[in-house]
């Protein structure tokens, strides 16, 4: 594949979910279809929102420590942060820049710097959540913005097996090593997990291994055969799971699955590995609960699993 | 090795042409002059307003929070005029309340590319300060006496125009003078005097950059560099003034790049400035030897033979030198390579070290590193060490003399003439070159000199050589700025030498409290000025402007008169000089009115939109075609977008070919000057660069013939880079023709053994010489001068920690300033920057600028002036409520004052250096106090004068200049004839 706008490409990728004006001059350029300011509003700022917090942070939500930490990763290169460091459009713009920076140096060691930093934001920053984030999008009602997260994924694939094949272990000590927002995650879901903790960790990520989103909740409410309740993921979820909670569980767990199997087509690198394992315990743990529920002691107890009175 | 996966599809594009598909997407945008990624955006780092949305962009008030309250902007571009970089600024003008809400950078301008300093920003302070200069004042009391009357423009015109009516009906020319200190133009001032027919231009440039101006031009015959930072392996400065002061944004941001691409960066300076502490080789030598360094690096270069031989072959004036100095060597190549060889030998490293105190063998890794730099060597000098000692242009002159001989001169990553990078077009009316030659600027004892000899003007009225009837300064503030300021304030309050004083200026300063007239002028954004600066290899030109009179038509308004957008009554300069022009010469009989007059409509006034919209059509190539294809005049897209870059990679320029055209009737000098009867070309571009003379027959210099080839070559007499310069030889200073060390006055042979050396020349990046008292930031962020004290100067002073009070002795007086004790400095040297004291008189009320300015009382007994503070700045109410929360009192001291004049005998730069005496402060003294005497002053001066060979004697030619020099608006060469008395000896 030609280096021709490499860093250009994946550039143009950020800047369609940096704001519905440069997702209208950008997205012809990737052949998209144009999107309404609604639909691009629906997809990253409703839906899925663009920032590696969410998807890499213990709680599943924007800022906090996961936004932390790539905030530090900017400090460690010596730049200033910018506001949102973790946002999708920030981190693909930074690594196109330190492609480009890279091509442009005459010093080897600058270069070789600009390398390794580039390699661990991907390693770290980038490809622990991109790749599930934009298989997320392409569950989403918007038809072009779909398209634009295959595109990416395409595209980010490129980086990947380009870059393994540059960077010999000795120089890439990291390689084959979890990233650090992986390891440092919380433990995943169990069969026994409370209600409450059991909404908690489904809507978080980097426990359940899959990404909940509300028109993907919507879905599941409807192949369910209940009502969709309106509002946060959390509160939605969880009118479901106590609407009907066997059917919920089951669907949750063949969604986990569906999650892993996605996951597991990915690679066989680390971070691949690693969510499709906790998807896959998440399946194993919707099952555990799914078979509590035909236990009527179980159901009948106000403190059991997944019986919790709203209060 | 993964691939990827199958999942993904075989319907999307290859990754490949998807690639290439973007990037020839955001090529066709941006060559449409369109935005890609519309902004402000996360995607480059840095980003702005598109564009296409500066008519009507929305932001939500930060003070509305949380609520979402949207406020609407035009965003009008101009151009800073906080110092010389002329970075591109964009005003946001509140749609509703048509004021300037911020000053951001315009990404636009291809010099700044919408990256600021500190000072750019601070605009806004300056435009909302609420003790600036808002209506037309004229002094009601004695001269200095701090009482005013306001008055109308007209008759503050009326009275003006009639003294300089009268001055110029009587053959007064010379008593007309126009003091410049922010230049932030080029030229329009110069052609309104040249439209008077007086010679009565002055500035501030020998207090400031002409001692490395001089070194450039005596080798290219154009006295500035334009250093191509950003495409350069090594970057070699004596300048940390340059990168921390003027040019500091565009040249820093490119030195960065460079950096990022493997660049070495060598800074020479004494002192640890904010540059220094960037480079990869801070050398800090002693005060004045930074030309033994220089020699010793070239001496590496030739010893060794890393120099590129063929371009000095080819460039290089050595067949002239030959000729002249070693008149029975064979004129070869060969011979004068022998010859250099010598020339520098005793230039070693150990040499260098003695004089400088660095060690060798850091000067011989250096001298490694600049060798390794080939052609892509930049370097710049520009204040910093060549502003500062006796023969400090000898500094640039043997920097340059690196770069001459690795040939990095005009090559990519090396160092240009600047008027190669550089862009003036031609105005609608060129006056022609004054008739007269103004002996109080260009004293005969200074006939080499860079600029005019602006700080000796009060010695030279006290010589009774002259006298000045109507004296203009303009963003100019002597008393404070030159050195020796008290000599200043004798004269200005004495009417029988300057008979009206008048200051046309944004602020208050120093020097306004003594005029008669004080005439409130535009800041940055509310005046028009083109500006064009060498910061790439690239020329472009960048357009300031009114923004809340673009602004106001942008939205339908009309505005006729630039008072009637800006605050109170306060004026831009361009419609000022052309309403006074015509008040001069009402009819038109003075032969002046005509150069403003328009000439789309004979008989009325010029108008600026006439006068740029003239320029812009017809003198900047490519800006109507652009313009054209936006469906916008040219005037129009300027004020759209502020900037327009003419050119990039301009290259060579010395070896383009002469055309055949050009050679008609030629003549070729033994050296290889090539002459031509041939008229020169007209272009549009009108950049100040050295005049070759013409030769017996007066045909015109227009090329060098090189190998066998004409090119264009160099402005100088031999048409080729000057290594010998014939005119210092010819001028009486045969001794100095060669690239040199002149030791310093400061040199540690000439102090006594309690003596140190003072730096005085840097600047702070975030302030604007007399103009940062009106920005409340900038004053927050500096606003003290500290003496730097090594630790073990400090411990034999018996200092014992900063903040302590030192008392600093000069050869006319004292100042007393408060100790840094700080190992950025070396031992043996003391610096203090020269941006702080600013001052008020006790007595004058609420004129000047009450955060920065402390009051002062001011005596004179036997002993000389006394300047004693006696307030300091502290919370005050005002307009502004920034003001009641002025947290500090200290604004540091007015080290000038205490400084007698040094100006060099060949470059006329006044040495900034001071020889000075250090001790723990009295008992009685106080910090911010001063003593001078003036008569002393008068000694130092008479003691530097007696160094000169005046023109008298040592002119060859009759003449009292060499008229290939530059020179700011330059007279008819029958004004170059000595006077009669002199001419004769």
């Amino acid at each position: 594949v030609t280096e021709v706008g490499r860093w250009e490409l994946l550039r143009a990728i950020g800047a369609v979910a940096d704001s519905p004006a440069a997702a209208r001059t950008v997205g012809p350029a990737l052949g998209l279809a144009p999107v309404s300011d609604a639909d691009h509003t629906e997809v990253f700022v409703l839906s899925t929102p663009p920032y590696a917090g969410i998807y890499l942070g213990p709680d599943g939500a924007l800022g906090g420590e996961g936004a932390d930490r790539v905030a530090g990763f900017w400090r460690a290169i010596g730049v200033t942060p910018p506001a949102e460091p973790d946002h999708l459009a920030a981190l693909l713009g930074l690594y196109a820049c330190l492609g480009e920076a890279t091509a442009d140096t005459r010093s080897e060691v600058t270069a070789a710097t600009l390398r390794r930093s580039q390699a661990a934001l991907l390693d770290e920053h980038l490809w622990p959540w991109l790749p599930c984030y934009f298989d997320a999008v392409t569950d989403g009602p918007v038809q072009a913005l779909a398209t634009w997260a295959r595109l990416a994924n395409h595209a980010l694939n490129y980086e990947r097996p380009e870059r393994s094949a540059v960077d010999a272990p000795a120089t890439e000590p990291t390689q084959g090593r979890l990233p650090l927002a992986l390891r440092a995650a919380p433990a995943g879901l169990t069969g026994d997990a409370r209600l409450q903790d059991l909404v908690d960790a489904l809507v978080t990520p980097v426990r359940s291994g899959m990404i909940l989103t509300r028109p993907r909740l919507a879905v599941g409410a409807q192949q369910i055969g209940v009502g969709h309740r309106i509002g946060e993921r959390r509160f939605a979820l969880r009118a479901v799971l106590e609407q009907e909670p066997a059917g919920a569980l089951a669907w949750l767990a063949a969604e986990a699955h569906r999650w892993e199997l996605r996951h597991a087509v990915r690679g066989t690198d680390a971070a691949s590995r690693w969510w499709a394992s906790r998807a896959a315990r998440t399946r194993r743990a919707l099952g555990d609960s799914s078979a509590a529920t035909a236990r009527p002691d179980l159901a009948a107890s106000d403190g059991a699993a997944i019986m919790e009175v709203p209060t | 090795v993964h691939r990827p996966a199958a999942a993904l599809g075989d319907d999307l594009p290859d990754v490949a042409s998807l690639r290439e598909r973007v990037s020839a997407a955001r090529a066709a945008a941006e060559a449409r002059g369109e935005t890609f990624y519309q902004g402000p955006s996360r995607v480059q780092l840095g980003a702005f307003p598109p564009k296409e949305r500066w008519d009507d962009w929305v932001e939500l008030s930060s003070r509305a929070w949380p609520r979402r309250d949207e406020r609407h902007y035009v965003l009008v571009p101009t151009t800073c005029f906080n110092c010389e970089s002329a970075c591109g600024l964009l005003a946001y003008v509140d749609r509703d309340t048509r004021q300037v809400r911020k000053f951001e950078g315009n990404p636009e301008h291809p010099g700044s590319r919408g990256r600021n300093c500190a000072k750019g920003p601070a605009t806004l302070n300056q435009i909302t300060d609420p003790d600036r200069v808002l209506y037309p004042l004229r002094r009601a009391g004695r001269r200095g006496e701090g009482k005013w009357e306001r008055i109308s423009w007209d008759e503050a015109l009326d009275a003006l125009a009639a003294r300089i009516r009268a001055a110029l009906a009587e053959g007064r020319h010379n008593e007309i003078m126009v003091h410049i200190g922010r230049p932030g133009e080029d030229g329009y001032t110069e052609r309104v005097l040249a439209s008077w027919g007086v010679d009565g231009h002055n500035s501030h440039t020998n207090v400031c950059s002409s001692g490395g101006r001089t070194g450039f031009q005596f080798w290219m015959g154009i006295d500035r560099p334009s250093p191509d930072h950003a495409n350069a392996k090594v970057i070699y400065l004596i300048s940390a003034h340059l990168e921390a002061g003027h040019y500091f944004n565009p040249h820093a941001q490119r030195i960065t790049e460079a950096r990022e691409r493997g660049a070495k960066v060598i800074v020479l300076d004494t002192r640890l400035s904010n540059t220094a502490s960037q480079a990869d080789y801070w050398l800090s030598p002693q005060p004045g030897s930074e030309a033994a360094i220089n020699l010793a690096i070239a001496n590496h270069l030739i010893q060794t033979g890393r120099y590129d031989a063929e371009f000095v072959r080819q460039w290089w004036n050595w067949r002239e030198y030959l000729s002249e100095c070693h008149p029975g060597t064979p004129v070869t190549f060969t011979a004068f390579q022998e010859i250099l060889a010598g020339l520098y030998a005793d230039f070693t490293f150990e040499f260098a070290a003695a004089e400088s105190g660095i060690d060798t063998t850091v000067i011989a890794e250096v001298a490694s590193v600049v060798a390794d730099a080939g052609t892509r060597f930049s370097c710049h000098s520009w204040r910093s060490a060549a502003a500062s000692n006796l023969g400090g242009w000898q500094v640039s002159r043997t920097l340059f003399l690196i770069s001459a001989l690795l040939g990095a001169v005009a090559t990519e990553g090396g160092t240009f003439p600047n008027a190669w990078n550089k862009f003036v077009p031609r105005p609608i009316h060129t006056p022609p070159h004054p008739g007269v030659w103004q002996d109080l600027s260009w004293p005969l004892e200074y006939p080499l000199a860079q600029n005019e000899m602006s700080f000796l003007l009060p010695h030279l009225l006290k010589d009774g050589r002259g006298k000045l009837d109507t004296y203009f300064i303009r963003v100019y503030n002597p008393v404070w700025t030159n050195p020796d300021g008290l000599s200043w304030m004798e004269v200005l309050t004495d009417e029988s030498k300057i008979g009206c004083f008048v200051a046309l200026t944004p602020t208050w300063s120093e020097s306004a409290y003594f005029a008669d007239y004080v005439l409130p002028m535009g800041h940055g954004s509310e005046r028009h000025d083109t500006h064009s600066y060498e910061q790439y290899d690239g020329q472009w030109v960048g357009f300031r402007q009114p923004v809340l009179r673009a602004a106001a038509e942008r939205l339908g308004g009309e505005v006729t008169d630039t008072r009637q957008v800006n605050p109170g009554e306060v004026w831009e300069e361009n419609e000022w000089w052309t309403e006074l022009s015509w008040r001069i010469d009402p009819d038109g009989s003075m032969g002046i009115r005509q150069y403003h007059e328009s000439r789309a409509r004979p008989g009325e006034k010029l108008t600026v939109d006439e006068y740029y919209g003239w320029m812009f059509e017809n003198s900047v190539p490519g800006l109507p075609e652009r313009a054209a294809a936006e469906g916008l005049t040219p005037l129009e897209w300027m004020r759209r977008y502020g900037a327009f870059e003419i050119s990039r990679g301009q290259g060579r320029q010395h070896v383009s070919e002469v055309p055949a055209s050009e050679l008609t009737d030629v003549f070729v000098s033994p050296a290889g000057r090539v002459y031509t009867s041939a008229p020169p070309p007209a272009g549009p571009n009108i950049v100040p660069m050295g005049t070759p003379p013409p030769d017996e027959h007066g045909r015109r210099a227009a090329g060098v013939m090189i190998d066998g080839v004409v090119r264009k070559g160099f402005p100088t007499p031999s048409g080729r880079l000057e290594f010998w310069s014939a005119t210092l030889a010819a001028w009486g200073w045969p001794e100095h023709a060669l690239p040199g060390y002149i030791r310093s006055h400061v040199h540690p042979s000439e102090l006594a053994a309690d003596q140190a050396v003072l730096l005085s020349t840097f600047r702070l990046p975030t302030q604007i010489h007399t103009r940062s008292a009106n920005s409340k930031w900038l004053d927050e962020l500096s606003h003290t001068n500290p003496v730097w004290i090594n630790p073990t100067d400090a411990a034999r002073l018996n200092v014992r920690r900063t903040g302590d009070l030192v008392r600093v002795e000069t050869e006319i007086g004292y100042f007393v300033a408060k100790a840094w004790i700080t190992e950025g400095i070396r031992p043996g040297v003391v610096a203090c920057s020269h941006h702080m004291g600013r001052w008020r008189l006790r007595g004058h009320g609420e004129v000047a600028a009450g955060g920065m300015m402390a009051t002062v009382g001011l005596e004179r007994d036997a002993d000389g002036w006394q300047m004693q503070v006696t307030a300091r700045v502290k919370p005050y109410l005002s307009a502004d409520p920034d003001t009641a929360r002025i947290w500090w009192s200290d604004t540091g001291v007015h080290q000038n004052l205490t400084f007698p004049v040094h100006p060099d005998p060949i470059s006329g730069m006044h040495c900034w250096h001071q020889a000075v005496r250090v001790r723990p402060a009295g008992p009685g003294d106080v910090h911010g106090d001063i003593g001078v005497d003036t008569a002393k002053a008068r000694d130092v001066y008479r003691a530097w004068m007696a160094r000169t060979r005046p023109a008298g004697g040592a002119s060859p030619d009759g003449t009292r200049r060499p008229t290939w020099l530059m020179r700011p608006l330059k007279p008819t060469t029958a004004a170059f004839d000595l006077p009669g008395d002199r001419a004769a000896q």
